[in-house]
C-alpha cells in the first residue's frame, strides 16, 4: 500500500515538470491554432545556450535561467516569422460558419516546423559537440521524509511552479482584457481585425510568451538532472505533446492534467514493466486518446478550448 | 559498370538509393493529402523482418524482402484503418507515436537463434546482428547496389507509369482537395488506406535492403528523425512526380552530406530550404507545374 | 462623410471591384444593392481593411484610409458587421461586446454601454453568459450589431443584415437601423433585399459587375425595375421588357 502511495507521490511530482513542459506547446495551439513541432528543439538550443555560458564562464544560475528563457524567446521569434506568421488574412476561409480552429494552413505550418526542428537540434549540436554537457544543478541534497514515503523537495518545488503558472495563466486568458483578445483572435482571426484588435501583434505575443515557457520548463527540468544531452529536444517535444494532448490540446489547465495523468502512468508502469513498458504506456496512451471518438465529451485531443 | 567505382561511392549511391526508397514512402502519403513521421517503423519492420528470414531461416534475400514488405504493408495498412480518418494534424501526431512505439517494441524484442557463428537474432536494444546472407554468398557491396538500383528503378517505374492511370490521378486528386475528390466518386478514406499500405511495404523495402547492406540493425536507428528527413526529401525534391524525392534524397545526401564543404550545417541548411520551399513553393522543386512545364518541352521537341 | 474613388480590389484571380465610386453622406442611410456576385462584399472588406486594393482612394471625414490595417480603420470610427455575423462562437455574448470595445480605454463607459446595449437588445441581455454560437440566426445578428456599436462608430458598416433571417427578425434589423439613424449614426448598408433596403434609405446606388451603375434616390427609379435590376442584374432586367 505505501508503495502505491509512493509511486504516486513520484508520479505526481515528475507530472508537474510533465505539466511546465507542456504549457508552452498548448498555449502555442490554443493561441495559433498552430502545432509547433520546432518546440523542443527550440528549448533544447536555449538550453545548450545556457549550458555554453555555465561552462564558458561560469556563469551564475540565475544567469544561465535569464539567458535560457530569453534565448527560447530570441529562437521562437525566428520560428514564429518563418512557419507561422500568417501574411494575410483570406476571407474565403470564413465563408458560410464561422470556423474555429483547423484552417488547412495547420498541417502548412506543422510542416515547416519539423524542417526548423531539423536546424535547431544542429545548431544546438554544433555549440556544444560533446554527447554529455553540464548544466547548473539545482538538485535537492536529501529527500524529505514523511513517515514511510519520501518526497523530492526539487520536484516538488517545480510541481507547485506548475499548479501556480497553469492556473494564474487560465484565470489572466479567462478574465483579463488581453487575455479576451488571444482568445477572440484564436477563435475567428478575421472577426478579431474586425473589432480593432492588431491580431499579428497579438499572435506574436503569445508565441513569445509560449516560447519564454519552455525555456523556463527546460531550466527547471535540465536544473534537477544537472546536464543535458542532444536527445533533450526531442524528449520535450515528445513528453510535451503526450501530457498537452491527454488534457486537451489548447486547454491550459488542461496541460496540467495531462501532465498529471502522463507523470502518474509513467510512474505506475515503469514499476510494472521496467523502461520499456513505461514508453510503451507513453505513447500508447498518445494513440489511444487520439483515436477513441472523444467528440461526445467536451474534452477531444484538439478541441479543449482555451482555458 | 558498378566494379569502376570505388567502395566510397558504392556506398554513397547505396544509401542515396535505400533513402530514395524511404522517401518514396513519405511522398506517397503526402500525395494523398497526409503527413506521416512514422515511415522509419516500417522501415525498421521491414528490416528485421527480411533479416530474420534470410538469416534465421535461410530463406532466399528475395523472399526475405518480399515478406518484409508484405509485414510493412500489413502493418501499416492495420494502423492507419483507425487513423486515417482523422484530421491531418491529430494523423501526424498519431505517426509520431505509432512511429516510436515500433521503436520501443523493437527494443524489447529477444529472440535469437543458433548458428554457426554464435547466436543471431533481435536482441532487444542491441540490435540485430550478423545479417550475412550477402558475405555467405560472396555478394560485393558493388554488386549488391546494382540489385538496389534495380529495385529501385522498378519502383519508379512502377509509380510512374501509375501516375498516368486512373488510380494515380485519383491518388493525386485526394491530396490535392479530398472534398472535390468525393464529390467525384472517389472513396477518400479506401485509397489513404491503400497509399498507406504500399507506403508501408516501400519502406519495408527500404529496410530489407538495409539491413543487408550494414548487416547490423539497432532499434535506436529507426528514430523519428529518420521519419522526419524522409518527409523532407519528398517535400523538397518535389510532390509531382516519384522523381521529386529522389531529388531530395540526391541534393541532401548527394551534395550537402557526400561535399565536405557544409560539415556540421547539412541539417540547418536542408531544414531551412524545406521551411523556406513551404512558403512560397509548397509543392516542392519538382511539383506539379515543373512536371508539367517538362512534358510540354519534350512533345514540342517532338513536334 | 464617406468618398469611394476608383476602387479596384481582386479576390483571389478575380477582378472583384473594376472601379467603384460613391459617396456617403454623413447623418444618413446609404444603401448599396446589387444581385449575387456583383461585388458587394468585397468592397466592404476593402473599406474594413482586410482586403488591399489595387488602387484607388477610400475618404472618411477627409482622411485616407486605402493601406491602413483594420485595427486602425475601426480606431477612426468606422465599423464592419460582417456578411456571415461572424461573432465569436466561443466567448460570450457579453464578452463578445466587449471585444467589440476593444480599442477604447474608458472602462466605466463601456460598461454602461453594454449595458445600453441590453437594453436596445433585450434578447442578448437575456442570454448575456451564454456561447455566441449556440443563439439563433437572428440573435447573432443583433450581437453583430452590438458588437460593432461597441466601438461606437460614426459610420456604420453593414453587409447584408438580413441574409438567411426571417422577415419579422429583418423587420426588426431595420427597425434598428432607423433607431441608429435617428440617434445620429450614419449608416451604409449593402443590401439584397431591396425592399426592405429602400425603405430606410435615403440614398442608394446599384452595383452590378464589379461597379456602380447607377445612383439615385428612393423613387426616382421606378421601383419594380429597381428591384429587378438589384436582383438580377441589368441585363435581365432588359431582356424581360416588350
Amino acid at each position: 500500500m505505501t508503495q502505491a502511495l509512493q509511486l504516486l507521490i513520484d508520479g505526481v511530482l515528475s507530472g508537474g515538470s510533465y505539466a511546465l513542459v507542456a504549457l508552452g506547446l498548448s498555449l502555442t495551439f490554443g493561441s495559433l491554432r498552430r502545432l509547433n513541432l520546432a518546440y523542443g528543439a527550440t528549448a533544447m538550443l536555449a538550453a545548450y545556450v545556457g549550458a555554453w555560458l555555465h561552462a564558458q564562464y561560469q556563469a551564475p544560475v540565475w544567469l544561465v535561467a535569464l539567458a535560457v528563457v530569453a534565448s527560447a524567446i530570441l529562437t521562437g521569434a525566428y520560428v514564429e516569422r518563418l512557419c507561422f506568421a500568417s501574411p494575410r488574412v483570406d476571407p474565403t476561409q470564413s465563408r458560410g460558419l464561422p470556423v474555429a480552429g483547423a484552417d488547412g494552413q495547420e498541417v502548412v505550418a506543422l510542416a515547416s516546423s519539423f524542417a526548423i526542428w531539423m536546424q535547431l537540434e544542429q545548431l544546438a549540436v554544433n555549440l556544444l559537440p560533446r554527447h554529455l554537457n553540464t548544466f547548473p544543478s539545482l538538485a535537492a541534497a536529501q529527500d524529505w521524509q514523511l513517515g514511510e514515503l519520501s518526497v523530492r523537495p526539487d520536484r516538488l518545488l517545480i510541481g507547485l511552479a506548475a499548479v501556480a503558472l497553469t492556473l494564474g495563466l487560465a484565470a489572466w486568458i479567462e478574465r483579463s482584457r488581453a487575455g479576451l483578445s488571444w482568445r477572440a483572435t484564436a477563435e475567428l482571426r478575421i472577426a478579431a481585425h474586425l473589432v480593432g484588435m492588431p491580431v499579428a501583434r497579438l499572435q506574436a505575443v503569445g508565441f513569445a510568451c509560449a516560447c519564454a515557457l519552455s525555456g523556463l520548463a527546460a531550466f527547471a527540468v535540465l536544473s534537477l538532472d544537472g546536464q543535458v544531452t542532444p536527445m533533450f529536444g526531442m524528449w520535450m517535444l515528445l513528453k510535451g505533446l503526450v501530457a498537452a494532448m491527454l488534457g486537451g490540446l489548447g486547454s491550459i489547465r488542461g496541460a496540467l492534467w495531462g501532465g498529471l495523468v502522463l507523470g502518474v502512468a509513467e510512474s505506475f508502469s515503469q514499476e510494472l514493466w521496467g523502461a520499456q513498458g513505461r514508453e510503451l504506456c507513453t505513447y500508447g496512451l498518445l494513440l489511444m486518446v487520439l483515436v477513441l471518438p472523444w467528440q461526445r465529451l467536451r474534452r477531444g485531443p484538439l478541441n479543449a478550448g482555451f482555458a | 559498370m558498378a566494379n569502376g567505382l570505388d567502395p566510397h561511392t558504392v556506398g554513397l549511391l547505396s544509401n542515396m538509393s535505400i533513402m530514395a526508397l524511404l522517401a518514396l514512402s513519405a511522398y506517397l502519403l503526402l500525395l494523398v493529402g497526409r503527413i506521416s513521421f512514422g515511415q522509419q517503423a516500417f522501415f525498421g519492420v521491414g528490416a528485421y523482418a527480411a533479416g530474420i528470414l534470410s538469416s534465421m531461416f535461410q530463406a532466399p534475400i528475395v523472399l526475405a524482402l518480399g515478406v518484409g514488405m508484405a509485414a510493412g504493408a500489413l502493418l501499416s495498412w492495420l494502423l492507419a484503418l483507425p487513423t486515417m480518418a482523422l484530421s491531418g494534424l491529430q494523423y501526424a501526431v498519431a505517426t509520431l507515436a505509432v512511429g516510436e512505439l515500433a521503436r520501443i517494441i523493437l527494443s524489447g524484442w529477444h529472440w535469437q537463434v543458433a548458428a554457426p557463428h554464435g547466436w543471431v537474432g533481435p536482441d532487444g536494444i542491441d540490435g540485430f546482428r550478423e545479417i550475412r546472407w550477402l558475405l555467405e554468398r560472396d555478394v560485393t557491396p558493388a554488386h549488391f547496389l546494382g540489385w538496389i538500383a534495380c529495385a529501385l528503378l522498378a519502383v519508379l517505374v512502377l509509380l510512374m507509369r501509375t501516375e498516368r492511370t486512373r488510380l494515380g490521378v485519383a491518388l493525386r486528386m485526394t491530396g490535392q482537395d479530398e472534398t472535390l475528390a468525393a464529390t467525384q466518386g472517389i472513396d477518400v478514406i479506401r485509397l489513404r488506406l491503400f497509399a498507406a499500405a504500399a507506403a508501408g511495404a516501400l519502406a519495408a523495402l527500404g529496410g530489407g535492403l538495409y539491413a543487408h547492406r550494414t548487416t547490423y540493425i539497432e532499434p535506436a536507428l529507426f528514430d523519428p528523425m529518420l521519419g522526419v528527413h524522409a518527409v523532407g526529401y519528398a517535400l523538397l525534391g518535389g510532390l509531382g512526380s516519384a522523381l521529386g524525392p529522389l531529388l531530395g534524397v540526391v541534393f541532401d545526401l548527394g551534395l550537402l552530406d557526400a561535399t565536405e564543404v557544409f560539415h556540421g550545417w547539412r541539417m540547418v541548411i536542408f531544414g531551412g530550404l524545406v521551411a523556406l520551399f513551404l512558403r512560397w513553393r509548397p509543392r516542392g522543386l519538382l511539383d506539379e507545374r515543373a512536371v508539367q512545364w517538362f512534358v510540354q518541352l519534350s512533345s514540342n521537341k517532338r513536334s | 462623410m464617406l468618398e469611394i474613388a476608383d476602387l479596384a480590389t481582386a479576390y483571389g484571380k478575380i477582378q472583384a471591384l473594376k472601379g467603384v465610386s460613391l459617396t456617403a453622406k454623413a447623418n444618413q442611410v446609404t444603401c448599396l444593392l446589387g444581385p449575387n456576385g456583383a461585388g458587394k462584399s468585397t468592397l466592404m472588406l476593402t473599406l474594413a481593411g482586410i482586403l488591399r486594393p489595387q488602387r484607388g482612394s477610400v475618404k472618411f471625414e477627409g482622411e485616407e484610409l486605402v493601406g491602413l490595417t483594420p485595427a486602425q480603420i475601426v480606431a477612426r470610427g468606422m465599423a464592419l458587421v460582417p456578411e456571415n455575423r461572424l461573432v465569436f462562437p466561443g466567448l460570450t455574448v457579453r464578452e463578445n461586446l466587449l471585444a467589440g470595445a476593444y480599442k477604447r480605454r474608458d472602462n466605466v463607459a463601456i460598461r454602461s454601454d453594454i449595458e445600453a446595449m441590453f437594453a436596445r437588445f433585450p434578447r442578448l441581455g437575456e442570454r448575456q453568459e451564454q456561447r455566441a454560437g449556440t443563439l439563433s440566426g437572428g440573435e447573432q445578428q443583433m450581437l453583430a450589431v452590438a458588437r460593432a456599436l461597441m466601438s461606437r462608430p460614426r459610420l456604420l458598416l453593414m453587409d447584408e443584415p438580413s441574409v438567411g433571417l426571417a422577415p419579422m427578425v429583418v423587420a426588426e434589423i431595420f427597425s434598428i437601423v432607423r433607431q441608429l439613424h435617428q440617434e445620429g449614426v450614419s449608416l451604409f448598408i449593402v443590401e439584397q433585399n431591396a425592399h426592405m433596403a429602400l425603405k430606410v434609405a435615403q440614398h442608394f446606388y446599384l452595383m452590378e459587375q464589379g461597379s456602380v451603375s447607377f445612383s439615385g434616390n428612393p423613387g426616382e427609379l421606378a421601383a419594380d425595375e429597381l428591384i429587378q435590376r438589384a436582383y438580377l442584374g441589368q441585363q435581365r432586367a432588359q431582356r424581360s421588357e416588350p
